[in-house]
């Protein structure tokens, strides 16, 4: 057997799913450039950088949860959760800020073993366990607040963080960076990230080639309830608050970024830059209509539109070649001619 | 008995719970909070109605929340407009129907994962609706309340709908083919499409019907207030999620009574009255009910490694 003919390395760069949604992110600020005036500011810049720390880390540890065919519809309110209980140590139980931000990491973790816990070892669905947590981490949030607590006036160190800039680059970008990093070498350059795709792709295959799979799906949940904690942190030190209704909606917005990174939602299939790259195009898009002035909602409705489009796009080829493969098929079986042709 | 062990562990405990609440704290029986207790909740019945078929054809729609808000405003604005309640009814069934159309087509019609698609209209819907409101209420005229009868006509009214419509897909559910096609569907798609089936069809078909059932929902919804919120309907999917894994329906589709819903809607529908009784705060009303979500989830889970 002959081997299949290799594309050009040119033309196989430029069909990557990576290539064309750069292409959409350039067109994106091209045209936010020529309706918001100071849309292309290195200002503007540093501030969208600033304004996506939190939804770029969940969608981060997101990836490979998804690559796993997993989903965590919790993180959102786990950062909620994190928020408040950081706040509570620090101002109610008097630890210090470091002390307080290491206990916050630690019932991150907590957390996500909860999760882990219940969809390793019980095997329940993990979409309607971390549904169950959304409501829980929420709730547990909203008690120890009462709904209306607010944690404010924290100290001008730990604001640095969040607020300041150094040589012009928003303070919590290196941890950005280097939790970006991490994720992309676990995920594609070590044996572990390798397991996550097997899993994904067939989880009994995974276990018949000798993959841990309880362990490595157990691992994946509870870093992502740290790297949660961990944007809690960067989220409070930005806004300079604390309160029990931070990252509504964030869930949303984090399985939005990795599906329109072309990981695929049934798992098996994903890549960390592509992640880097939907985040980037919410960003700007969120960022851009506010230059263009339009309203906050519609920024919304954009992303949940461009949610069902990603999807879409994911599976139309393939159903438009099993359509036609299926009427080639049919064809053929009336006119015994069109087989002969080919 | 034993078939149904799950449905009747959560009648007893609601009935264990009624007990309790008879010694611990009277007060709970009071005739007119309690009926107005089950005017409140007798809309997410109906909903619960039809996530139950939804779930138990193997799917999940997270997006009734928005859709409620959705057909409860549109209603609203169609009475202060002087629409007749004859006709407002109808149009928000509709409404809800064509939503729930969108949802099915994408899921059945293009195969996407429904947890992902209806998270999606969840979001779109939400936020349209708050971009056209900009949170302001519909003030409604003083004849549309309660359909125009007295209140208590009008409570007794609501509640015998909402029970009505639960007892027609109860029962239609055990022998109706329909009906059981979506069992066949939920347990096994592939086998379902051999015996002759169209499990794409079913799937929008329970689709649509949730989405008719939440219209039809706000309608009942609007009558009980002077003025309808635009935020009304925020987590109603997880009320209605809650009441049917609760009640014995298993998320992994196939298996579930509507009775083990209406006994596991029961159950969480007097809890959150019950804590107050018992002077717990209100703000634990949501750790609570994702408690009891992951409560049930995990006792099937462990009933199932044994």
């Amino acid at each position: 057997m002959s081997p299949p003919p290799i594309p050009s390395r040119w033309k196989a760069l430029l069909l990557r799913h990576e290539s064309i949604l750069l292409l959409v992110l350039i067109l994106e600020c091209m045209y936010f450039s020529s309706v918001g005036r100071r849309f292309a500011s290195a200002d503007n810049a540093s501030d969208i950088l600033r304004h996506s720390v939190e939804i770029g880390l969940i969608a981060l540890v997101l990836t490979p949860i998804i690559l796993t065919g997993g989903i965590d519809l919790s993180l959102g309110s786990l950062l909620g959760l994190c928020a408040v209980v950081f706040g509570t140590l620090w101002r109610d139980a008097g630890l210090s800020i470091e002390l307080a931000a290491l206990c916050t990491l630690g019932v991150g973790g907590l957390a996500g073993a909860l999760n882990a816990g219940l969809i390793a070892g019980l095997k329940l669905p993990p979409l309607i366990v971390t549904l169950g947590t959304y409501s829980l981490f929420r709730g547990l949030a909203e008690a120890m607040t009462r709904g209306v607590d607010t944690f404010t006036h924290f100290p001008e160190s730990f604001l640095f963080i969040g607020q300041e800039s150094v040589l012009g680059i928003p303070a919590q970008a290196p941890l950005f960076v280097l939790v970006a990093l991490a994720v992309w070498l676990l995920v594609h350059r070590t044996t572990f990230g390798r397991a996550l795709q097997a899993i994904g792709f067939s989880p009994e295959g995974a276990r018949y080639a000798g993959i841990p799979v309880s362990r490595r799906i157990a691992a994946v949940y509870i870093m992502a309830g740290v790297v949660a904690a961990l944007a809690a942190l960067t989220y409070t030190a930005r806004l300079g608050q604390a309160k029990a209704d931070a990252g509504t909606g964030y869930e949303l917005l984090a399985i939005t970024a990795v599906v329109l990174g072309g990981t695929s939602i049934f798992g098996g299939k994903g890549s960390v830059p592509g992640t880097l790259l939907g985040v980037a195009t919410l960003a700007v898009l969120s960022n851009g209509l506010v230059h263009a002035r339009q309203p906050r909602e519609v920024a919304g409705m954009l992303t949940g539109a461009l949610l069902l489009l990603a999807l879409s796009s994911s599976v139309l080829p393939k159903m438009f070649a099993a359509w036609r493969a299926r009427r080639h098929t049919q064809r053929s079986a009336i006119d015994p001619a069109i087989t002969e042709d080919t | 008995m034993r078939k149904n062990l799950r449905e009747w562990s959560v009648a007893i405990t609601f009935c264990v719970l009624l007990l309790f609440m008879a010694i611990a704290a009277p007060s709970f029986y009071q005739p007119q909070p309690l009926l107005s207790l089950l005017t409140r909740e007798a809309p997410a019945l109906i909903v619960a109605c039809g996530m139950a078929l939804v779930i138990i054809g193997r799917q999940i729609d997270i997006s009734v929340g928005s859709q409620f808000g959705v057909c409860g405003v549109c209603s609203a604005l169609l009475t202060a407009s002087g629409w007749p309640v004859a006709l407002v009814i109808p149009t928000s069934l509709a409404l809800g129907a064509l939503i729930g159309g969108i949802n099915g087509a994408l899921v059945a019609g293009l195969g996407l994962p429904s947890i992902v698609v209806t998270l999606a209209t969840m979001v779109t819907l939400r936020e349209g609706l708050r971009w056209a409101r900009q949170g302001e209420f519909v003030n409604l005229p003083d004849a549309a309340q309660w359909f125009g009868m007295s209140q208590s006509a009008g409570q007794w009214t609501i509640i015998a709908m909402a029970l009505l419509i639960f007892l027609a897909i109860a029962l239609k559910s055990r022998h109706l083919a329909a009906a059981r096609y979506v069992y066949a569907v939920g347990s096994d798609a592939e086998a379902a499409r051999l015996a002759g089936i169209r499990p794409a069809w079913v799937t929008f078909g329970t689709f649509v019907l949730l989405g008719a059932l939440t219209g039809l929902a706000a309608a009942l919804n609007m009558a009980q207030s002077p003025q309808v919120d635009p935020k009304s309907g925020t987590g109603l999917e997880l009320k209605a999620i809650a009441a049917v894994v609760v009640g014995g329906v298993a998320i992994s589709g196939g298996r579930g009574t509507l009775w083990g819903v209406f006994a596991g809607f029961l159950l969480l529908a007097s809890i959150t009255p019950a804590l107050t009784h018992l002077r717990v705060e209100p703000y634990w009303e949501r750790a609570i009910q994702g408690g009891i979500i992951l409560l049930a989830v995990s006792l099937e889970g462990i009933k199932k490694r044994r």
